[in-house]
């Protein structure tokens, strides 16, 4: 038999085992996986799957009512079981009678029970499950603190200093980051990975799966080419060979020993996206390794008995003896620890939360929906139940037929929302940014499954208990004599409610989505201070023996910018370290000569552009005052010169003019270089963070070289046609080092707009389900209302009402309910728009033009779920609605 | 008298002989009934005719195929080959003597 190695649907698998009697449940799996395997080879995969699906469905329909005793010779046994199992065969022929009662319902319990655990699911790593090590809770992150109160990384030298010191942290480790080719092979790739000193696996608790873990001897200068791959590395690029282990691989064109391989769990919370780790191995006399070089980010474990509190207070101590030593070196005095679980998914928290509470107010619409369908059946079958209550049968007992399909309903609605969450969570989880928390452990949650589950029972309880309450006020007698015709207040007064929680609930959705769209569409109009249209841009680098030098990096450089400069169609070609909005963070002190600091640590702080000489004119950030580089600036020996961006010129200098002035960037040691131009701002970490400064130099002028840089191509046209053209051309300079991020300015632009867009995406999409949801309810109480009145309507107009009139009594029935919705929804809105706050941006929560513009829209869509009812109110032949009875 | 599944379903059972599992019981019908039935359908006849003590099962012993799972094997008991000779034969002297196009 041969292997194929496509895996059958879990999902399938579990509902067998689950829903099937164990004495079939075995051989009946077994003849569906070989037939799987059978399939596979000979139809392919997607067939198979197929084919599995329609089987364990079929299963499901035939064979599980044996089981749940629901055919009636089994429903024997205890006598209060037998009349449960009786209704509920009732209440399922009742519900197959009434399909599109049914569908209508099970759709809308499953679409709000599938948001809901769908979201939950996605929820539950970031806000309910701690970090993924053993004794999580004293796992913290450790900061220094920076001049304005907030954290800062750590330099090396900081590091060691706390690693000997500290006793309230049993262990500490630091971590940097790594990016890496792996060459070796024909096929180089570009790795994300992490230094980390030797005790990273340590103080998070997790041992190598594979070989050993970095020892200390490794973690010193010169003896730290050892690497840890991740489980998934190994696997995809190794093919899960184990006896890579204690051998060398290529890394950056230079042998690198694989110390070992870390397990499939491992999950890397801090730096989600390492593959591959390479023990630290700083000391004291490397350069970078100085105390205000903060590179490294420090975690460390807790040790026991030791509090938070304590911890801070020990760091705090450590910190202020370190600033005294080395006054120049800190901007602040002050050392303190962070919960990694609060520190990992303090970034997106806001948005989870506020969409938890939106998919909960879907969820609620979703159940208010159905109770008021289920409403308007049971008013229906009044005449049932009073035939039945003249024949002797309890209230009690009623109540138990209509729970019984309420349960029914849910369980139902419950199995559709396991379906739709199913679809949902890897569709959410592929649209998450990569560098969402937790991203990795995404997956359906049967735990926010059950809790879903849980309500929607209560839900179907209730359902079925509603009708209930309204019998329980009427005689027999009475509701046999009326016919069933009228309709008491109470009985209004419930469906309406429902109508009007469900447009308030809709409304508050609504507003939530227009005040995201508001806020995207402010945001995508923030001036980036470059023009990003028609540019493309990539990574391209130059790594590996043959660039050891700074001169070679430099020449591949100015090779691949000929290159991309000489295709049709180009009109600019530049390159720099690092892009506007590319999430890179490469920042540098500046001091000037005519402003002395007494602690350079407390210079202003700039993004550093080391740029080829057309980067500026590339990107079109604008010169406003003196000149752009030129070719004779971009040389070791030329006169070192730099440009400021216009707020870092106002912040050091005020209105002098910044022209000529000396600057010192990167430490005391570092050349002075003089001002040569004024460069227009530019958003570098995001069109909704606080502006940063700028300084730009001539990348030959720099202190190293940058070994992969983001290439910028203006291009004449659209640049995606250009792409492959650009993309052969630089793989033609040197075929081994490969590209990565090749894209549209633009799309960078969007890219960093991600986690906005997906919130009103999914916002967008519950308020488009609720409203739906809403109208169908105004639509459902309306119909309703004009089918139980047809005789009142009929007689009415016999008696010289003119339509205007019957329209006037059937919309002003629903131009109340809504109008009371709307209005409280707005209180909602209102007081619900603070959870929304960190999510907007340059709107107010109580933005007046969303909520009017909001409101008159959900009105609208009221008024036309009124229009149906209200033109079949108009059209009763009142011969026909009088002679009815 | 047997429906006309449970008749299928047992002559399947008797011309894959030894090795009566549901995969082979469902090609058989495939292959000589010219029906795709679900697997769930085979099971549910099988049960029945279980029921009824026209066939009996046993289960084999779990191999490495499959995931370890173990066959459920079936077959005919005497009581079930009375049975289907009856409704064969029945089905057999009704037929006999129409011209129905098939014996040409």
């Amino acid at each position: 038999m041969s292997r194929v190695s496509s895996t059958p649907p879990a999902l399938a698998l579990f509902l067998l085992r689950t829903m099937l009697p164990a004495s079939q449940a075995e051989s009946f799996v077994g003849d569906l996986l070989e037939t799987y395997a059978d399939d596979c080879t000979t139809r392919g995969p997607a067939r198979a799957r197929w084919r599995l699906w329609r089987e364990t469905l079929a299963a499901l329909v035939v064979v599980r009512p044996r089981r749940l005793g629901i055919t009636p010779q089994l429903a024997t046994g205890d006598s209060t079981m037998r009349i449960f199992c009786g209704d509920l065969l009732h209440g399922a022929r009742l519900l197959r009678r009434a399909p599109a009662f049914t569908a209508l319902a099970v759709l809308t319990l499953g679409l709000g029970v599938g948001a809901t655990t769908a979201i939950y699911s996605v929820a539950a790593p970031t806000l309910l499950h701690s970090v993924p090590y053993v004794q999580s809770d004293r796992l913290v992150m450790v900061w220094e603190r920076d001049g304005h109160g907030g954290k800062n990384n750590l330099g090396w030298l900081t590091f060691a200093d706390i690693a000997r010191s500290a006793r309230t942290l049993q262990r500490v480790a630091a971590v940097g980051n790594w990016q890496v080719t792996l060459s070796g092979g024909n096929d180089p790739e570009r790795v994300q990975g992490s230094r980390v000193s030797w005790t990273y696996f340590r103080v998070l608790g997790v041992t190598p799966a594979l070989g050993r873990d970095f020892t200390e001897s490794e973690d010193r200068p010169g003896s730290n080419s050892v690497v840890m791959l991740s489980h998934g590395l190994w696997q995809r690029r190794y093919a899960g060979d184990s006896s890579i282990v204690g051998r060398a691989i290529d890394i950056d064109g230079a042998p690198y020993t694989v110390a070992g391989v870390l397990p499939a769990s491992f999950e890397d919370v801090i730096s989600t996206q390492s593959r591959i780790y390479r023990v630290l191995g700083y000391g004291p006399s490397l350069s970078y390794a100085c105390r205000s070089c903060r590179q490294l980010r420090a975690i460390g474990r807790v040790a026991p008995n030791a509090t938070l509190a304590q911890v801070d207070a020990e760091l705090d101590g450590i910190s202020a003896m370190l600033v005294k030593e080395y006054p120049t070196e800190y901007p602040a005095s002050g050392a303190f620890v962070v919960p990694m679980q609060r520190e990992v998914t303090r970034a997106v928290r806001p948005v989870v939360l506020a969409l938890l509470g939106a998919v909960t107010l879907v969820l609620l619409i979703a159940c208010a929906n159905v109770a008021n369908l289920q409403l308007a059946r049971a008013m229906r079958r009044s005449d049932e139940f009073a035939i039945r209550t003249a024949l002797g049968a309890s209230r009690s007992r009623l109540a138990r037929q209509l729970l019984a399909e309420g349960l029914l309903l849910a369980v139902l609605g419950g199995v559709a929302g396991v379906f739709v969450a199913w679809l949902a969570v890897p569709a959410l989880a592929s649209r998450l940014p990569d560098d969402f928390p937790r991203l990795a452990s995404v997956r359906l949650d049967l735990g926010a499954f059950g809790a879903t589950a849980v309500v929607t029972l209560l839900v179907g309880v209730l359902i079925g208990l509603v009708p209930v309450w309204h019998w329980g006020r009427r005689s027999p007698g009475a509701a046999l004599r009326s016919g069933a015709r009228q309709v008491g207040p109470s009985r209004l007064v419930a469906r309406g409610g429902l109508v009007v929680a469900e447009v308030a609930l809709a409304l508050m959705l609504l507003v939530g989505a227009g005040l995201l769209s508001r806020s995207l569409l402010r945001l995508l109009s923030v001036d980036p201070g470059i023009d990003a249209s028609n540019v493309l841009t990539m990574q391209v680098q130059a790594t590996g023996r043959a660039y050891a030098t700074n001169e070679a990096v430099f020449a591949n450089h100015e090779r691949v910018r000929d290159a991309v400069r000489a295709l049709p169609g180009v009109e600019g070609v530049a390159t720099a370290n690092q892009l506007p909005l590319g999430g890179n963070t490469d920042m540098y002190g500046v001091q000037a000569l005519d402003k002395p600091l007494a602690n350079p640590e407390l210079a202003p702080s700039a993004d550093r552009y080391a740029v080829s000489t057309d980067f500026m004119r590339t990107m079109r950030i604008p010169v406003i005052q003196g000149r752009g580089f030129t070719e004779s600036d971009d040389r070791d020996s030329a006169a070192k010169v730099a440009v400021v961006s216009a707020a870092l010129a106002q912040r050091i200098w005020g209105s002098e003019s910044p022209i000529g002035k000396q600057v010192q960037v990167g430490g005391s040691s570092a050349p002075w270089r003089t001002v040569i131009g004024v460069a227009g701002n530019v958003r570098h970490h995001g069109l909704d963070e606080d502006r940063t400064l700028q300084i730009y130099v001539p990348e030959r002028q720099w202190l190293f070289s940058d070994d992969a840089v983001a290439l910028v191509v203006r291009t004449h046209a659209d640049p995606s046609l250009l792409a492959p053209a650009v993309r052969r051309a630089v793989q033609g300079v040197d075929p081994t080092q490969p590209i990565i991020r090749l894209e549209s300015m633009q799309h960078v632009i969007t890219d960093s707009t991600a986690q906005r867009r997906l919130a009103l995406l999914l916002f967008g999409a519950f308020a488009v389900i609720a409203a739906t949801l809403a109208a169908a309810g105004i639509y459902g109480v309306l119909s309703g209302m004009v089918a139980e009145r047809t005789r009142e309507i009929g007689v009415r107009s016999a008696l010289g009402a003119t339509p205007g009139d019957i329209l006037k009594l059937v919309l002003s029935r629903g131009a109340t309910l809504a109008g009371i919705g709307l209005l409280v929804g707005l209180v909602g809105a209102l007081a619900l728009g603070r959870f929304l706050q960190s999510l907007l941006f340059a709107v107010s929560p109580a933005d007046p033009l969303t909520l009017a513009i909001v409101a008159a829209m959900l009105g609208f869509i009221a008024l036309m779920a009124c229009a149906i009812p209200a033109r079949r109110a108009v059209r009763v032949d009142p011969m026909t609605a009088l002679r009815a009875d | 008298m047997l429906g006309e599944l449970e008749q299928v379903v047992m002559l399947a059972v008797l011309r894959v002989g030894e090795e009566a599992y549901g995969v082979p019981i469902r090609g058989e019908i495939a292959r000589h009934g010219g029906r795709e039935l679900t697997l769930a359908t085979v099971y549910k006849t099988l049960g029945r005719l279980e029921d009824k003590g026209l066939v009996e099962s046993y289960e084999g012993e779990p191999t490495a195929q499959r995931g370890g799972r173990r066959k459920r094997f079936y077959h005919v008991t005497p009581a079930g080959k009375r049975e289907l000779k009856q409704s064969v034969g029945a089905l057999r002297r009704m037929a006999s003597g129409l011209d129905l196009g098939w014996e040409s």
